[in-house]
């Protein structure tokens, strides 16, 4: 047998040792961008983990971002909640962009660390498909309560921090910095637990 | 029929629930002598017993919190344990005077899986609303407060069996006068059977009628007709607090046991509430009022003091509280309460309804929100908040126009920054806001998309939405 065989085969019968590329082993929804897969572990949006999105500035499609993995999970029966969205999530536009309205949950929360925990319980009673929750939080134990929410309900949680936190330190398994780039959406992924550092650029908006 | 009873020996005491005060017991008067009829566990453990002089109680813990005997909320109390008792059978009636409670379980025995289950569910029950009583099963009531008094575990079946199995007990069990008791004590007699041995015309000469029909009736002779007990159609249930209470935490306790009053009222009755009133009375201050709504009917006792206790965390309580009110106004069809472990679909529909009363508790009817559409041509009119129920959806999806996620009240625009293609108009005629608009999108120097549009009347910019 090859050395390498061996190795791997070690590898394999050993589960406590952690290898940095075993991208594939974790649970995640498709994005729905091939060039955004590429960069993740798992090849998608990992599950039950804090994603990070810190958007530099507001309307540069950081929500239109997640249509394509909000559609798949509604297609699913699965619900969206919305936990402190800065704006109205305009329901023409959600309906429009193929979200089944009954299935949005919009949770209008005047404060962050009620809202923070209201995303808590949402995702600890597992029921939810994605939690978006916006928050200026950036205390660590706060960051780490929603991730061990996320793993225990087992749901995509995003949170859109703003940009003023993008050099602090955080618990997050993928974090994404977001940009307008000549009218496409870049990406900087500055973390991601068992993938590694990357940009992309999409195409999200119609070339008006 | 078969009459289950339950004796609260020590209701008084329990019922005011002083359970930090330390050594606690309920004193009643008699003529100017005053004695403890029901002593708290702290105040067992200190050697004070039921019947003991107040003065000696006193010289026992001088620090004895003594209360004076209540009545009014005893009864107040026994009628909501037998509201609670309806669960077990139609048929319930009470005793405030000897602290007594009658559950017909004849009828029930089937349904609860036999004797020996329904009792341990009684007893059960009786313990999670925290009070101690001691059951008696006879076909008669007054055999079943017998044995409930000595709280035998022994049962009595039949009819025939109650002689023998009461002969035994000494005279003071029986519910007579003391003058008559005190009399046939006097006499020798010191047990029932010689009682009962007596000729009844004999018994009824020398200590007059009562006591031959107390007895007839204890055996089944005679037939002992009951007030049933009767609920209201309209729920309320007070309880004075022994102390005031300033914790959050100390008053769930007291609430919980309403709560399950409350559950078994609801379970007796096959109905559920969706608005649960709370009141909290204080000394000096006006009542502080709180209101539990529910998505769907609830009446899981859990669950309401779960939502009561978000919402009691969430309210600035103005002083200690000294009273608790419960009060439900109207009932509604449990509907799918009942548990359903084949629909998953259901459950998590349940878990949702949950979930969101919980939210609602915390943050406000208001702050849940659904969204929905509205046929209206101005953008900021063509959506709503809807309701839970109305689940409805816009069938033609595809045909609405293009706009923005985020949808902002609009806002004046000096600078305009750069639009992009062609405009497009939306006009409302005069029977709506006579608004003529021309929409745009815009891509700002930074590289951020807005939604903007110029009012043709006014020729203003507005920001109304981002692409977010």
């Amino acid at each position: 047998m090859h050395r390498t065989q061996v190795i791997a085969q070690l590898l394999q019968s050993t589960p406590d040792i952690w290898s940095g590329h075993a991208v594939a082993t974790a649970r995640s929804h498709d994005t729905g961008h091939a060039e955004l897969n590429a960069l993740l572990p798992g090849h998608g949006w990992p599950v039950g983990a804090l994603i990070e999105l810190i958007p530099l500035m507001e309307g540069i499609g950081e929500l239109s971002l997640l249509l394509p993995v909000l559609r798949r999970l509604c297609s699913a029966a699965h619900d969206v909640v919305f936990v402190r969205p800065p704006h109205i999530p305009y329901p023409p536009a959600l309906a429009r962009a193929g979200l089944p309205l009954n299935r949005m949950i919009w949770i209008d929360a005047k404060h962050d660390d009620d809202a923070r925990w209201c995303a808590e319980q949402t995702l600890r009673e597992g029921i939810a498909g994605a939690v978006l929750l916006w928050s200026d939080a950036r205390r660590d134990i706060a960051l780490r309560r929603l991730q061990l929410a996320a793993r225990e309900g087992e749901s995509l949680l995003f949170m859109y921090r703003p940009p003023g936190l993008l050099h602090a330190a955080s618990p997050a398994t993928v974090r994404v910095a977001l940009r307008p780039q000549a009218g496409r959406l870049h990406l900087d992924v500055l973390k991601a637990r068992g993938g590694r550092q990357a940009s992309a650029s999409l195409q999200l908006f119609r070339a008006a | 029929m078969l009459w289950a009873c339950l004796h609260l020996p020590r209701l008084p005491i329990e019922l005011r629930e002083p359970r930090d005060v330390g050594v606690a017991a309920v004193t009643d008067q008699h003529g100017s002598r005053r004695y403890l009829i029901a002593c708290n566990d702290t105040a067992q453990k200190a050697g004070l017993h039921h019947g003991m002089d107040a003065t000696t109680a006193l010289a026992y813990v001088p620090s004895v919190l003594l209360l004076k005997r209540a009545p009014v909320q005893e009864k107040r109390a026994l009628n909501a344990l037998a509201s609670w008792a309806l669960q077990f059978s139609s048929r319930v009636s009470m005793d405030a005077q000897r602290w007594l409670l009658w559950i017909e379980i004849g009828a029930s025995l089937k349904y609860f899986d036999g004797l020996d289950a329904l009792k341990q569910k009684i007893i059960n029950g009786v313990e999670s609303l925290s009070y101690s009583a001691s059951l008696g099963i006879a076909p008669t009531p007054e055999a079943a407060a017998l044995l409930a008094y000595g709280n035998s575990a022994s049962c009595i079946e039949h009819r025939d069996a109650i002689q023998p199995a009461i002969s035994a007990l000494p005279i003071h069990c029986l519910s007579i006068a003391t003058q008559v008791r005190e009399h046939l004590h006097s006499v020798g007699l010191r047990n029932i059977g010689e009682v009962l041995d007596i000729p009844r015309d004999q018994l009824a000469r020398r200590f007059g009628p009562e006591v031959t029909t107390y007895l007839q009736r204890l055996l089944g002779e005679a037939p002992d007709p009951r007030r049933p007990h009767v609920v209201a159609t309209t729920y309320q249930r007070r309880f004075e607090l022994a102390a005031a209470i300033y914790s959050v935490e100390a008053l769930l306790f007291p609430l919980r046991r309403m709560l399950l009053e409350l559950q078994g009222y609801l379970r007796s009755r096959d109905t559920a509430l969706q608005l649960l009133h709370l009141r909290l009375n204080h000394e000096h201050t006006p009542a502080t009022l709180l209101q539990i709504r529910t998505t769907a009917p609830q009446r899981d006792a859990q669950r309401l003091l779960m939502l009561l206790r978000e919402k009691l965390e969430r309210t600035a309580l103005p002083e200690a509280t000294t009273e608790l009110v419960i009060k439900v106004d109207e009932f509604v069809s449990p509907g799918d309460t009942q548990m359903d472990f084949f629909a998953e679909a259901k459950s998590r529909d349940r878990s949702w309804t949950e979930l969101l009363d919980k939210l609602r508790a915390r943050l406000g009817e208001q702050a849940i929100k659904r969204l929905g559409l509205h046929d209206d041509h101005l953008p900021e009119k063509a959506w709503c908040v809807a309701t839970d129920e109305a689940r409805q959806q816009h069938a033609d999806t595809a045909s609405l126009p293009e706009r923005p996620l985020w949808l902002i009240e609009p806002k004046l625009l000096h600078d305009l920054p750069q639009l992009l293609g062609k405009p497009e108009r939306i006009e409302c005629g005069w029977w709506n806001e006579d608004a003529r608009r021309d929409y745009y999108i815009a891509e700002t120097a930074e590289g951020a998309r807005w939604w903007l549009y110029r009012d043709l009347d006014s020729a203003q910019w507005y920001l109304q939405g981002l692409w977010g």
